[in-house]
């Protein structure tokens, strides 16, 4: 069986893409939210790493979306998923998620970024003024809104595939769960990334604040997929090829215990209680942390989307 | 400050169990099938009659216009088994199950994949159709495609749009040489496919999963037993 190409396969690299940048969008304004709240207040827009967070996310769920959009077969049509709705599609209600999430998304960033704005117009639109104060009153409630959607896109991605119950291997009520947290792991990674590219301090206090919980992120991710392989291993049968096929030997095993677990879990991992231990954080440090964990997720939605495409029921 | 996140707490709370009640209300209220169809169309495929001659597939693909590689219907072979002289295949058929809960129709965003609520016939309104491609993962069966011409997603229709329509049986049906096919309405005592099953016994694909396939099997004698 060649590993991108055989007979059960459906679902190609696009929606693994698709499923990452959805993640990543969650999982970076979930960090910018906890950095305001926890950590810089109402200066959180001078932190590039907030930045970072703030630029990532709407352009991940765009460059998410056009994929998605491109990947059909009819993507002139697209606009028939907004329209026409099934509540018993994983996808519709996704779908809505993501429209939802989008418009919290805009008026947590003008929360955030008002004052800049402001005085960038400076008073020059009064209208613009006065809607960005309108938005900002809500501040609380907007947050609110926006972490839960944010949560509620990261593990979607996971309910998409959960939903089939043609792939054993897929249809696993832990996916949903490990593609929230593997989410929220890459998001803080492309926060620090863009963060510091971004000239934040790579020993500021926002790195200190996110690798503190990065670890037990990671020690979740972990626990996580080991319950999601020893739960099919466990349940025989189909599910059991399906867990064997996939960590077993051949490209896909080698993509999961070199990539994901080596490079995308054991290394940051490593590289984040070096960093405990030794004070003072560099750039180099930081940004090779961050492109382990981001290259380890990409990897994961790949592994699961393909190898779980693999074994039929 | 605090005040107004009780607030919003209490109004998330209000918000997600309305959401999560309602698609749930809504889940069971399409899959429990409260409308009593008028009819439920089943197949009978006897595997001990069929001899693999692919004259039904031949007939579906030209009453049904299906393009050049993809087909709605295959028979798959497997053998042979025993010794020459003696040798035998089995030959089992590959289409739509026509499930009585529907794996394909649920996941549809666009509503595209439907069961006719009147005869049971799943079917695909290809200009609903996007082409996501997510019910062609859902079905585990695997028989559904994409339509190279319409880029829709396409499947067996129980002829529904070609011969049923003319009032006839559907193509594959009537092009088999040793009527191997049954068709009828399984609520219907009187129908011939009622008839076959009561007399015969049959078995049906993947059963645990579920989807309550309607199309029924009649195992072949020859073959492999295996575990
Ligand atoms: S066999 Fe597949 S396409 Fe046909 S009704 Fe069942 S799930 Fe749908
Ligand atoms: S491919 Fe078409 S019929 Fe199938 S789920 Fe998508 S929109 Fe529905
Ligand atoms: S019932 Fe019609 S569409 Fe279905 S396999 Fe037979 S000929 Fe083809």
């Amino acid at each position: 069986m060649s590993p991108f190409h055989f007979d059960s396969l459906i679902w190609h690299w696009p929606i693994a893409i698709y499923l990452f940048l959805a993640g990543v969008s969650a999982g970076a304004i979930c960090f910018a939210v906890l950095l305001k709240h926890f950590k810089l207040g109402r200066d959180a827009y001078k932190s590039g790493f907030v930045q970072a967070a703030c630029l990532i996310a709407p352009l991940a769920v765009f460059a998410g979306l056009g994929i998605l959009v491109i990947d059909l077969t009819k993507p002139f049509d697209f606009w028939k998923i907004l329209l026409f709705y099934n509540p018993t599609s994983v996808m519709s209600v996704g779908v809505a998620v993501l429209m939802v999430y989008q418009v919290a998304l805009f008026a947590w960033l003008a929360c955030v970024f008002k004052e800049p704005a402001l005085s960038w117009c400076s008073g020059r639109w009064p209208v613009v003024e006065k809607l960005f104060n309108a938005i900002a009153k809500h501040e609380a409630t907007i947050t609110g809104f926006l972490v839960m959607l944010a949560l509620s896109l990261g593990a979607y991605t996971g309910f998409l595939l959960s939903a089939l119950t043609t792939y054993p291997m897929l249809n696993n009520p832990v996916l949903p769960l490990l593609f929230l947290v593997s989410g929220l792991s890459s998001g803080a990674a492309g926060t620090l990334l863009g963060g510091v590219l971004l000239k934040g301090n790579p020993d500021g206090k926002e790195v200190h604040f996110i690798h503190n919980i990065e670890i037990p992120m990671i020690l979740v991710e972990i626990v996580l997929i080991f319950t999601f392989f020893a739960g099919l291993i466990l349940t025989g049968g189909q599910s059991q090829v399906a867990a064997f096929t996939a960590i077993g030997e051949g490209f896909w095993g080698w993509i999961f215990w070199a990539g994901i677990v080596v490079v995308g879990l054991s290394m940051p991992l490593a590289f984040n209680l070096f960093m405990k231990a030794s004070s003072k954080r560099k750039f180099s440090y930081v940004a090779i942390t961050a492109s382990c964990s981001l290259i380890g997720v990409l990897l994961l939605r790949n592994f699961i989307l393909y190898t779980g495409q693999m074994t039929v029921a | 400050m605090s005040n107004s996140r009780r607030l919003f707490l209490k109004g998330a709370c209000a918000a997600a169990v309305g959401a999560s009640g309602f698609t749930i209300a809504m889940a069971r209220s399409t899959t429990s099938g409260d409308v009593e169809p008028a009819c439920n169309y089943a197949l009978v495929h006897d595997e001990t009659k069929c001899i693999g001659c692919d004259a039904c597939s031949i007939a579906c693909r030209e009453v049904n216009q299906v393009p050049e590689g993809v087909s709605r219907l295959e028979i798959e072979r497997e053998g042979p088994f025993g010794e020459y002289p003696n040798q035998h295949f089995r030959f089992t058929r590959k289409s739509c199950q026509h499930c009585d809960d529907t794996p394909c129709v649920k996941v549809c965003p666009t509503g595209a994949a439907y069961k006719d609520p009147k005869t049971g016939i799943v079917s695909v309104d290809e200009w609903k159709c996007v082409g996501c491609q997510y019910c062609i993962a859902a079905c585990p069966y695997q028989i559904r495609f994409i339509n190279p011409v319409t880029k829709a997603a396409d499947k067996c229709d129980f002829c529904k749009e070609t011969r049923l329509k003319e009032g006839q049986l559907p193509a594959c049906v009537t092009a088999c040489p040793t009527k191997a096919l049954t068709f009828g309405d399984i609520t219907d005592p009187q129908s011939q496919v009622v008839q076959v099953l009561k007399s015969t016994p049959s078995y049906r694909s993947k059963t645990d999963l579920g989807t309550r396939p309607k199309v029924f099997r009649i195992a072949s004698q020859s073959g492999e037993i295996k575990l």
